[in-house]
């Protein structure tokens, strides 16, 4: 008799391991997931970051505070204002100075203008990755024009390094201003076409209603931030609830949604895009009048004008040590590019004066005030240089030399810090970026550590995605928006 | 199913909605720029490629060093030899374009110009040298364009730390 075996036993099905990413166009960069799938569901995901790892903490210990900053730039690139911005704000905090009210009111304007930005990216590629392509086309377009105002302001579209500790680089121009009015009253429009393509759309509805549903608790216990949390009816917005720049002077709301879902956290990005015009054209209304750096001369670049007597006729400066003064403690010496200045220790150097760059490097190094700036000394002899060293110097050559000094301190020994530690986050598009710092008194930080809401959404993805089917967690990763620059740092 | 979620579902009237707007967006002027015939306008102060300035014909340059010093990226060499910058190389593709080098810049000596499309075919075009730098001075930064430049982006200048005249407000200048 044949016995008949079991068909359980012969159809034996295992789960089906799938690599997405890193090279997947809708991973927003290298993110890779490996996927364990049963047919078609989704049973486990496991994110695997940092292939754009490019070690930024540990860059910025070895630069200092002024430095650093453009590596915040290349943390989140779609929104590279933002980031400038928290970065400024936390080393602002751990210098103890403030920015004045015209450059925190410029920097809310841009600090939005980039939060539209990277809804628009989000929007785009989100849309793209479900299917519209339209939408991208037009998202691209009014962002492009965001990049353009970007341009206008500070010379560059997308790594901006555009704020300072203190302030903000240069003024606002009245074109600038002129060409934001015209966005602002365009923009909301441009919005609505958005909306038309794509809000009602069932093929849109169908992919994100009920997908990644998130409950407000466990959203809490995720670590998420942003309008991904706040797409889960939680309206916590660091803007509202620690108000940095000038938010604490203009009115918004938080918008939040209630399922929890891809949806609601799509129409929450959407109406933050509306709040974000708000508070634009409120802080253009209040734009005060005044400077636009601190008024905190050891910790920002001194005026550059100040030195110009000094810096701009330098072929006819001479720099001369006076034999009295000097007590030839060999500084100069070594400090000196071009080797110009010779001498033995404890006796007077001298500078050759064939050599000599006229560069200033020795000034600003003696102690003593044994180097002497001599306008119009270039050529002369050397009696006639010791001739015109004895001279008295004018008020405004002083206060020249005292400007070149803090300059030349400034650029190569850095700002000292207090000593302490320093925790600031500021409200990115993206969610909570967070700057941990722990000074221990000198220029550079003794620890940087960046709280990227990127890796934390990242985090979060199996919870999202399980149980969900595979076409799913393309939409679940849209959703989470993140990018990996910001995530693997 | 509602009488009008019924009559939504089988006329399709949001995806008309949606292709109506694309259809009338078809008639519109196309925002798109045909690069490289056409090429779009760089604002002033843009962070393209580096100049070294001249004054009366003479790089203004004296080689004290502190653009290498602050450059976050470390590209920056210069050598000095009897008296003169006798190398002052910059190596593009180590560059992140942040202006530092400008800023630091006590003489205004360096300017970021308006060049970007300088792509080549072997790393060594892309080495820029003293020559080659302040022959884009003159190609880059003619007439009283430098002068402006510094004018408007070698910061800080002390207006910044005060309340300038003409200051750029809403509505108007001050
Ligand atoms: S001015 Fe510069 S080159 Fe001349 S002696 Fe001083 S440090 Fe040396
Ligand atoms: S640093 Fe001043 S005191 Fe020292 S050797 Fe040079 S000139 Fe003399
Ligand atoms: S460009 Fe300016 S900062 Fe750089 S070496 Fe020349 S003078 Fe010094
Ligand atoms: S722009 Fe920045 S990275 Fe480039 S040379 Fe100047 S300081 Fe260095």
């Amino acid at each position: 008799m044949i016995k008949m075996q079991e068909p359980e036993k012969i159809f034996e099905t295992r789960e089906l391991n799938v690599n997405m990413g890193p090279q997947h166009p809708a991973t927003h960069g290298v993110l890779r997931v490996v996927l364990d799938l049963d047919g078609e569901t989704i049973v486990r995901l496991t994110p695997y970051v940092g292939y754009l790892h490019r070690g930024i903490e540990k860059l910025g210990e070895n630069l200092s505070y002024f430095q650093a900053l453009p590596l915040t730039d290349r943390m989140d690139y779609v929104s590279a204002m933002s980031n400038n911005i928290g970065y400024c704000v936390a080393v602002e905090k751990l210098y103890g100075i403030e920015a004045p009210p015209r450059a925190k009111f410029i920097r809310t304007i841009v600090g939005e203008l980039s939060r539209i930005s990277n809804h628009l990216l989000w929007l785009a590629t989100h849309a793209l990755d479900i299917g519209a392509m339209t939408v991208f086309l037009y998202c691209f377009r009014e962002r492009e024009w965001i990049l353009e105002l970007f341009e206008m302001i500070c010379g560059a579209r997308l790594t901006v390094t555009y704020p300072r500790v203190g302030g903000v680089r240069n003024d606002i121009s009245q074109e600038f201003i002129d060409h934001l009015v015209k966005f602002l009253a365009e923009f909301p429009s441009r919005i609505l076409e958005y909306e038309t393509l794509i809000d009602q759309n069932r093929i849109w509805l169908k992919r994100t209603v009920g997908i990644g549903v998130i409950s407000a608790e466990e959203a809490i216990n995720w670590g998420m931030t942003g309008p991904t949390l706040r797409g889960s009816g939680i309206p916590y917005d660091i803007r509202k609830f620690m108000p940095y720049d000038a938010y604490d002077q203009v009115e918004f709301e938080v918008p939040i949604g209630t399922a929890g879902d891809t949806y609601d956290r799509y129409r929450c990005r959407m109406l933050e895009l509306r709040q974000s015009v708000k508070i634009i054209r409120q802080c253009l209304e209040k734009l005060p009048a005044g400077p636009v750096m601190a008024d905190a001369p050891k910790f920002v670049l001194p005026p550059k004008d100040k030195m110009l007597i000094i810096t701009h006729p330098v072929n006819e400066i001479a720099y001369f040590i006076d034999e009295k003064a000097c007590k030839g403690c060999g500084m100069c010496l070594r400090a000196c590019p071009a080797k110009a200045i010779t001498g033995e220790k404890k006796k007077p150097h001298k500078i050759d004066q064939s050599l000599c760059l006229q560069c200033a490097t020795c000034f600003v190094t003696c102690k003593f005030k044994a180097l002497k700036i001599i306008p119009g000394g270039k050529g002369q002899p050397e009696e006639k240089l010791v001739e015109l060293s004895a001279q008295p110097v004018a008020d405004e050559f002083k206060k020249a030399q005292e400007a070149l000094v803090a300059h030349f301190d400034f650029i190569k020994k850095g700002p000292k810090v207090p000593e302490g530690e320093v925790y600031v986050a500021t409200e990115v598009p993206k969610g909570e970026l967070g700057f941990y710092f722990v000074s221990d008194g000198t220029h550079k930080p003794y620890r940087m550590r960046v709280r990227s809401p990127s890796f934390i959404h990242a985090g979060c993805l199996e919870r999202l995605c399980k149980g969900h089917l595979v076409a799913d967690v393309i939409a679940n990763i849209g959703t989470i928006d993140i990018v990996l620059g910001e995530c693997d740092r | 199913m509602t009488f009008k979620h019924f009559i939504k579902t089988i006329t399709f009237i949001e995806i008309l909605k949606g292709m109506a707007l694309t259809l009338r967006r078809m008639f519109s002027r196309a925002v798109t720029i045909q690069y490289p015939d056409e090429r779009r306008k760089i604002a002033p102060g843009f962070r393209g490629q580096h100049a070294l300035s001249k004054r009366g014909g003479k790089a203004k340059c004296v080689g004290c060093g502190l653009c290498a010093t602050i450059c976050p990226s470390q590209c920056i060499s210069i050598t000095r030899e009897k008296g003169q910058v006798t190398k002052y190389q910059i190596e593009l593709l180590r560059c992140i374009y942040c202006g530092f080098c400008v800023e630091a810049c006590p003489y205004g000596a360096i300017s970021l110009t308006g060049n970007y499309e300088y792509s080549a075919y072997n790393k060594q075009d892309l080495m820029m040298t003293k020559e080659k730098l302040l022959s884009n001075w003159d190609k880059y930064m003619p007439g009283t364009k430098g002068e402006e430049y510094y004018k408007k982006f070698w910061r800080p200048m002390s207006e910044d730390f005060g309340t300038p005249p003409g200051q750029a407000m809403y509505g108007g200048k001050r």
